[in-house]
């Protein structure tokens, strides 16, 4: 985080992640910046998945990281970092999600000579992984996982997103989302249900 | 356990969310139910296929991710201007305000204020449409004489600041001079930092570091005396340096900047510091800097009391 060419080698090498946060506190950039480096491609991919758009992951990214940054003084420790970054993030997701779905309400839906149409009904970029067969298949089930994801509440998703693609448990994800575990149990089990309905055949 | 239940639980189940006790009446009933099992073999393959499907973040994302947060980092402290989502992180380390107007050019801009719209009615008519006041401070310091005649007009005698460019490499003499003087401008911490940032890469000239040492003695917003103790860094060993971190352990009222100042302080490790660090490490409030402190002198081998 720093400009100068000139850093004390490995002054913050070897500190801890309580140390790491103090160091932030007390205003050291190189600290902040190890501290961000821990959790940013976790945080990158949450977002990527809920928005599925790199502009929308980007934002989130720099928007999360910036807050930490202006309230870092404000961590006591009272939970752990990574919780209180992902309140940030969630929250940010959560903001983001329900101004897509307004924007979808209003100009989705397009009049075609062939009746209505949505025209945010496209699919994701596919692996570029050369073989024509997997690909076609891969963009398939990115389609229907799309459908899926958009058949979801934001809850349900932060829920499922977190569990099955970052690994948290549930009871984190409840800390995370300021909700108790059996309400994140219930949000994974209709996610889930949702998922398998359509991706169906592929199962 | 019964089917009905089982089939609720399984998705916990295969995602290891069941309790112990959970888990094993679940698998004890698995292994008697044909049906219970061949859903939890859906599952588990379902969970194959999503992860297959996670959204790839494009290559270069991270590192264009990374690279922008740490330019806004920086920005955060060395331009508030041109970022305004940044004005509460900036007020952290803007010690005095910002006060972009001098007194003398406030009282100008009142005057101006008044007459603006007969100084320059013709300027910018779409300003005038729009209604906006053009912003005269970059243009008039001081109205000196204001006269009015006898058709009604009146004549405004003013100085004018005229605003001129000049660029060029950063060892260009003239350009040195400008960031010299912009260094010590009162005025405008932003432009303060922005200057010594640019200086301090000409660190090897001599007035450039005095400047620097300077700034780090007296300036008072905290993102200068940082942006200072930088530049410093490669004449960690100078002994007037030395001097100046020495006084900087002492008196600056903020702990990032003691923070660095101890850690270039001690990095070659002189046993003359660690007398030093001992008398601070008493006197010293904040816990962080206490603890930087404290590791700095175990470093050293140099257990506290024994000098
Ligand atoms: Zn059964």
């Amino acid at each position: 985080m720093h400009t100068g060419s000139s850093r004390i080698a490995g002054s913050t090498l070897g500190m801890d992640e309580a140390e790491l946060i103090r160091a932030a506190q007390a205003g050291d950039h190189d600290a902040f910046e190890r501290l961000v480096r821990q959790y940013d491609q976790n945080v990158l991919r949450l977002a990527m998945n809920l928005l599925r758009s790199p502009e929308d992951a980007y934002d989130i990214y720099q928007e999360a990281f910036l807050r930490v940054f202006r309230n870092i003084n404000s961590f006591r420790f009272d939970c752990s970092f990574h919780t209180w970054l992902y309140r940030i993030v969630t929250n940010l997701c959560l903001d983001h999600l329900r101004k897509k779905k307004v924007r979808r309400t209003e100009s989705a839906v397009v009049e075609t000579p062939d009746g209505p149409m949505d025209r945010l009904d496209s699919v994701p970029e596919m692996r570029a992984d050369g073989d024509p067969q997997r690909t076609l298949l891969s963009r398939e089930l990115r389609g229907r996982i799309s459908e899926a994801l958009s058949g979801m509440t934001a809850r349900e998703r932060m829920v499922f997103e977190m569990r099955h693609y970052q690994g948290m448990r549930l009871r984190a994800i409840g800390d995370v989302l300021g909700t108790t575990e059996e309400a994140a149990k219930n949000c994974l089990f209709r996610a889930t249900q949702k998922m398998r309905s359509a991706l169906g055949d592929f199962v | 356990m019964n089917c009905e239940t089982a089939k609720q639980q399984l998705v916990l189940f295969v995602y290891g969310e069941l309790s112990f006790d959970e888990e094993e009446l679940m698998e004890q009933h698995l292994d008697g139910c044909a049906g219970c099992s061949a859903e939890r073999a859906r599952l588990e393959s379902l969970q194959e296929v999503l992860s297959q499907g996670e959204s790839e973040v494009p290559a270069g994302l991270l590192a264009r991710c990374r690279r922008d947060l740490a330019v806004q980092v920086a920005a955060a402290h060395a331009a508030p201007r041109r970022s305004l989502s940044l004005a509460a992180l900036w007020r952290d380390w803007v010690v005095n305000p910002p006060l972009w107007l001098r007194p003398v050019g406030a009282v100008a801009m009142l005057a101006l204020g008044f007459f603006a719209a007969r100084i320059v009615p013709g300027d910018s008519p779409a300003l005038a449409r729009m209604g906006v006041a053009q912003d005269p401070a970059p243009v008039f310091s001081r109205v000196r004489l204001v006269n009015p005649n006898d058709s009604g007009g009146v004549r405004v005698q003013y100085e004018e600041v005229r605003q001129r460019e000049m660029s060029g490499a950063l060892q260009d003499d003239h350009i040195r001079r400008l960031l010299l003087a912009a260094a010590v401008d009162q005025t405008d911490p932003g432009l303060r930092v922005e200057s010594i940032d640019l200086l301090k890469q000409h660190c090897s000239d001599d007035e450039v570091r005095r400047a620097l040492m300077n700034a780090l003695r007296t300036d008072s917003n905290s993102g200068v005396r940082l942006k200072a103790l930088e530049g410093l860094k490669p004449y960690a060993r100078d002994p007037e340096t030395r001097k100046v971190l020495a006084q900087v352990l002492l008196v600056d009222d903020n702990p990032g900047v003691r923070t660095q100042a101890i850690d270039m302080l001690v990095q070659n490790k002189e046993p003359e510091m660690a007398g030093v660090l001992q008398e601070l490490l008493p006197n010293e409030q904040n816990g962080y800097v206490r603890s930087r402190i404290q590791k700095a002198l175990n470093e050293m081998k140099a257990s506290a009391g024994t000098f």
